[in-house]
């Protein structure tokens, strides 16, 4: 972690959490009083359950989800219903899908190239340059005219994360990127989230790979019901829990 | 089957799949058989068929020249009414549509009154209110009240087929190009409509064919397109077979073009392909 190009780690909160709760229309409650802090430069794993609320927790930090109380600021511009300031968060914090949701009717560089063009308002030349620095960056340089749907998962993935960093943002948020992929095309996306994490970038990562826990975070978040059960660094987190039902989940996971 | 004979087996694979032959000869005697129950249906009418008498009112010979006749005549102002509504009842469709989905409530509210109010009242009411109605207040002639009538009630139709296409974009999509900063304008244009539009084309087809057959019903406020012109026609020469006929298939083969047009766009736009 040396190649610190996105800025070093600092002592202020680039994320503030606080206090933020949501409950879904159906009644379930996926966020209570949900507070944490992130620095730039960190990443956090987040894991737990299924329906603990760790992805409703990273969809609210872009504001793909409302939530119903609390507040989120995102290196300083709080997330509202002013229009502005949430087209600056959604600039600035790219999503990584499970479901990878590329634009399936255009080809790799199309997607990449997209939102540079209209939403940073590059040029053709421009972003295409851009475009394909990130596909070098991602491995996969020569599907750069292929459609989406020529492409195995693991190719799509990392296409869809070059494409998030084609508008360069300051947080990345991986939304269990590596669970619909099969079991050998996992690696090659967790290489290209270990580069990202190496270069310095913040990164909110919900997965089930607890090997990549381990070996890349700052931080790991363990949630359940909507709030953390217990958080700390990968160390602590795996080889001293405190919590009886973190004992109780990391038995089920890594037996 | 292990206990069905030979024989039954047989006839079985006969009847689940006959020769080519088998089906021509069927359609040939379905032919003979409605030719035969017109034919005889005339005869008892004493019928006096005149065909000879119909294609002057589809070219005419004018000083060694071919000119339209009164039904071709008729056919070019189908197609201007038919060709202008089309694609103002596609832009008024996919404007309905778009309120539909929006999140200001005046707009749903808006759509939808505007849905239901076309959707449960008879066309010709509402050429009729259009041209008797609005047409003197607003001075709107006649050909004009026509086209109007026809896209605002088709245009109700296709805002049903646009908004079904929207929504059946997976969310997936929609919410990769927010998390990527684009415009709802730009989501909609570059995202969800190329999208759409290949999986609407074949009810859109049909909306566009069932707005050429409903153009017929324009000649009740006396616009000349083909039925006008048939009417008219046949008001002076009594040839009401022969003209029906004629005027049925015309429309027959327009409508037939046009879906085939539209299936070779959609080989060439990979319909069937899309995910």
């Amino acid at each position: 972690m040396q190649d610190k190009q996105f800025g070093a780690k600092s002592s202020f909160g680039f994320i503030t959490v606080d206090r933020i709760s949501k409950t879904f229309p159906n009644g379930v409650v996926a966020l209570s009083e949900f507070t944490t802090h992130i620095l730039r430069g960190e990443v956090v794993v987040v894991i737990g359950p299924s329906g603990s609320g760790k992805s409703t927790f990273l969809r609210c930090l872009n504001g793909l989800e409302d939530i119903d109380s609390g507040s989120i600021v995102v290196d300083g511009i709080v997330l509202d219903d002013n229009k502005k300031n949430r087209l600056e968060i959604r600039k600035e914090v790219g999503m990584v899908f499970q479901q990878f949701n590329l634009f399936p009717h255009m080809t790799v560089r199309d997607n990449i190239n997209l939102a540079q063009r209209l939403v940073r308002k590059k040029t053709r030349a421009e972003a295409t340059e851009m475009t394909m620095d990130l596909l070098r960056k991602v491995n996969i340089t020569e599907k750069a005219d292929a459609f989406p749907a020529q492409l195995s998962g693991g190719q799509q993935q990392r296409v869809a994360i070059a494409r998030a960093l084609a508008m360069m943002p300051k947080v990345m948020l991986f939304d269990e990127a590596t669970s619909a992929l099969d079991p050998e095309m996992i690696g090659e996306v967790l290489e290209v989230m270990k580069t990202l994490a190496g270069e310095g970038m913040t990164m909110v990562v919900v997965t089930h790979e607890m090997g990549f826990a381990r070996e890349v975070s700052d931080r790991v978040i363990f949630m359940e019901a909507g709030k953390i059960v217990e958080s700390g660094t990968a160390e602590h987190f795996f080889n001293h829990p405190r919590e009886e039902r973190t004992r109780a989940f990391l038995s089920q996971i890594l037996t | 089957m292990n206990s069905l004979s030979q024989k039954a087996r047989i006839k079985i694979r006969f009847f689940q799949n006959p020769s080519p032959l088998i089906d021509i000869l069927k359609y040939l005697a379905v032919i003979l058989a409605v030719i035969w129950l017109i034919s005889a249906g005339t005869e008892k009418l004493g019928y006096n068929w005149q065909w000879y008498r119909v294609p002057r009112y589809i070219f005419t010979f004018e000083d060694g020249h071919l000119a339209a006749g009164p039904l071709i005549q008729g056919l070019m102002v189908t197609f201007q009414i038919s060709g202008i509504s089309l694609l103002l009842s596609f832009a008024i469709g996919l404007t309905a549509a778009l309120f539909r989905l929006s999140d200001s409530r005046a707009a749903r509210f808006l759509a939808r009154c505007y849905l239901e109010m076309i959707r449960n009242t008879p066309l010709m009411v509402q050429l009729f209110f259009i041209y008797f109605v609005l047409g003197p207040v607003l001075g709107i002639e006649r050909f004009f009240s026509a086209v109007l009538a026809l896209s605002l009630f088709e245009g109700a139709y296709a805002s049903e087929i646009f908004r079904a296409g929207i929504v059946s974009i997976h969310k997936g999509q929609w919410e990769a190009a927010y998390s990527l900063g684009l415009s709802r304008f730009n989501t909609y244009r570059c995202i969800l409509l190329p999208q759409a539009i290949r999986r609407i084309l074949p009810p859109l087809t049909s909306q566009g064919i069932s707005l050429i057959k409903d153009s017929a019903l324009v000649s009740i406020i006396a616009v000349y397109d083909l039925t006008m012109q048939g009417q008219v026609i046949i008001a002076e020469t009594f040839l009401t077979f022969e003209l029906w006929f004629t005027i049925a298939a015309i429309y027959l083969a327009v409508n037939v073009t046009l879906s085939v047009l539209v299936n070779l766009m959609e080989d060439h736009l990979g319909v069937q392909a899309s995910p």
